[in-house]
């Protein structure tokens, strides 16, 4: 069976031509002559070889076969050139050839006939190899013309890159290809076609292209994806493709890929840029919902002890914050072991080190083991050693939090507490003296094994207790100056009489007055208690 | 180290079906030539080629293909194509393909178009 290669290459004089009814007119013409060729000279055979420009050789027989493969001279046949052709026959039975009617050996108006309809064949398949080439530009030009209006459609980066890889590939007539997109000075590859390509290499001062960018081709093409002069990538094809076999590429495919390149350049950047707002986008919905979540958590507003104010406060730097503060009243039906106190309340107050949502996610945490503890050990120093076990095991190394937790026995105003490496608590006696919750203990998440001890403090009717994250006493002015706790305290004292909501707006104003517009750089809490004078 | 096509054959009723899956260049070209002459032999004059896994085709493709549509109308057969990407489609409209070699939105269609020819 004859190969679809050799059959191919045996038609090859007529590829590319016209795809009309006349086309196979020239052909049956040309055979016609070669049968009457054979019967006036008596061959018994002979063969039509065309010279053809991209490929090895062709052939249109009559008679008698088989044939040489080629047109050189072959024992047992003649061998008669024409222009644009050789013709191999194979002589009659009587021996010597017979020469044509009206002319020499060769030179008969049959032969000049036969050399005609061959050189109209070559015309013809010229023309329409130009023909060809000519249609094939229009593509070239549609490709450019798609890849120009892609800038304004296609704006998934992905789609986009493999996109204009195959069509680079495909205009080429390249076996295969790579994308590449340069990012924090690294090539990395985005997109390839038809083998192996190299993952990635450091962009270098001149920005060479490694020979092994595509492994095993034997010629590669490597232009630069750029947006005037600024590099974004690599676009580059490997063994353009002929007939025969693989070749290297011309210059004018050089100018035909960078052309493209440069079209590339501007859609790759538009979906770089949509890319980078849609994960902007998609980060900020995220922001919100972790700060509406983060809003969840903190108390909705205050619990009501008789014979006591309170109020809590709290602005994060960012959307979400590392600060966080829990009201919690426990009757005596869910206070653990018996006892006879009333109505508890357990305060907590955290700063986690760190801002934004890191620290939000250990103030999640946080909050659900308060929660899930507290009502089966109180808010003593065993709830801080089991918080500091837990925070220990459950975030990033260097990751802590400042804690001061306690709890208020209404009746007596006894509010037992914990200072876990937190500022301390300052109390506003009803006489303006200054009395401060000071530490008992290590921040929790910091050491293994930390104990922490208790304090205790008396509340008389009138005392004011409050408890605030550094970022109100952190707060700094333009001089870089902090607000510090002496502010703090003045504050207090010049308010302690009023309202609790008002002493909150007191304090949020007068730290926004001291940063003058100065960006907030912490997160800021307080909650004040205070027993009510009358009780 | 180059990824090859894929082809796949089915055979119904005096109509043959080609599927392709991935780049229709030199060698491509030649697996469907083969397959298609292979087909002719056979005795099928009506063949239809599935590009539905196919993306991309280089003009030594087209070339091919071409020769196989020439083949085809010589012998009075006919050549269909269905499945094309938007980028071949209008690329095989450009190369005139379309003129001599019908081409098809989707595979029911080419295969009746075929089977009324």
């Amino acid at each position: 069976m004859v190969s679809a290669s050799e059959q191919i290459e045996a038609g090859s004089w007529r590829r590319l031509l016209p795809l009309t009814d006349g086309e196979g007119e020239e052909h049956a013409l040309l055979s016609s002559l070669l049968d009457l060729w054979c019967r006036e000279r008596g061959a018994r055979g002979a063969a039509l070889y065309l010279d053809d420009d991209d490929a090895s050789g062709a052939e249109l027989s009559s008679g008698e076969g088989p044939f040489p493969a080629g047109p050189d001279a072959t024992a047992g046949f003649e061998r008669l050139p024409l222009p644009g052709a050789v013709l191999l026959w194979r002589p009659g039975e009587a021996g010597a050839p017979r020469t044509e009617e009206g002319g020499g050996e060769g030179e008969g108006p049959l032969s000049l006939l036969l050399a005609l309809a061959v050189s109209n064949c070559r015309l013809l398949g010229r023309l329409k190899r130009q023909s060809f080439q000519a249609k094939y530009r229009g593509v070239e030009l549609e490709a450019l013309y798609d890849v120009g209006l892609a800038i304004a459609s296609t704006l998934d980066l992905d789609l986009l890159a493999e996109d204009i890889l195959l069509r680079a590939v495909s205009l080429l007539d390249a076996r295969r290809g790579a994308l590449y997109l340069l990012s924090g000075g690294v090539y990395r590859l985005q997109s390839q076609l038809g083998g192996e390509a190299l993952e990635s290499f450091p962009a270098t001062a001149a920005h060479e292209t490694p020979s092994g960018l595509l492994p095993g081709a034997e010629h590669l093409l490597a232009v630069p994806i750029a947006i005037e002069d600024d590099r974004r990538g690599i676009l580059a094809v490997g063994d353009k493709e002929s007939r025969s076999g693989v070749g290297p590429f011309s210059p004018e495919d050089r100018r035909t890929l960078s052309l493209f390149a440069n079209q590339a350049a501007i859609a790759l950047e538009n979906a770089r840029l949509h890319r980078e707002a849609l994960e902007k986008e998609r980060y900020e919905r995220d922001l919100q919902l972790a700060a509406e979540i983060q809003r969840q958590i903190l108390p909705k507003g205050v619990p009501s002890v008789p014979g006591y104010e309170i109020a809590g406060w709290n602005r994060p730097a960012r959307e979400v914050g590392g600060d966080f503060y829990d009201l919690v009243p426990v009757p005596p039906e869910e206070q653990s072991g018996e006892n006879d106190r009333g109505l508890l309340l357990g305060l907590a107050l955290a700063d986690v080190s760190g801002k934004g949502v890191p620290a939000a996610l250990m103030v999640s945490t946080l909050h659900s083991a308060i929660r899930l503890l507290f009502g089966r050990i109180g808010f003593g120093p065993r709830l801080v050693e089991r918080l500091n076990r837990h925070i220990l095991a459950s975030s990033a190394p260097n990751k802590f939090i400042t804690l001061l937790v306690g709890e208020l026995d209404a009746a007596s105003g006894r509010f037992t507490y914990v200072n876990a490496g937190h500022n301390p608590g300052l109390v506003i006696r009803a006489d303006s003296h200054l009395e401060r919750l000071p530490p008992g203990g290590l921040p929790v998440g910091l050491l293994p094994g930390s104990s922490y001890r208790s304090g205790v403090l008396d509340l008389a009717p009138g005392d004011l207790l409050c408890l605030y994250s550094d970022g109100i006493t952190e707060c700094a002015s333009r001089a870089e100056e902090e607000f510090g706790e002496g502010r703090l305290v003045a504050l207090l004292r010049a308010a302690a009489d009023r309202p609790l909501p008002e002493i909150v707006r007191a304090v949020e104003e007068a730290t926004d007055d001291f940063a003058a517009g100065q960006p907030q750089g912490d997160d800021q809490t307080i909650v004040l208690l205070r027993r009510s004078a009358e009780a | 180290m180059t990824e090859t096509l894929k082809l796949r054959v089915e055979r119904r009723d005096g109509l043959a079906i080609i599927y392709t899956e991935g780049y229709i260049n030199n060698q491509g070209g030649e697996q469907i030539a083969s397959a298609a002459y292979e087909l002719l032999e056979e005795g099928y004059k009506r063949i239809l080629l599935n590009l539905v896994g196919t993306k991309i085709v280089n003009s030594i493709g087209i070339s091919i293909l071409i020769e196989i549509i020439e083949k085809m109308l010589a012998i009075d057969g006919r050549l269909a194509f269905c499945c094309l990407t938007p980028t071949i489609h209008k690329t095989f409209h450009i190369m005139g393909l379309a003129q001599y070699a019908g081409i098809y939105d989707d595979e029911a269609a080419a295969v009746e178009a075929l089977a009324a020819a």
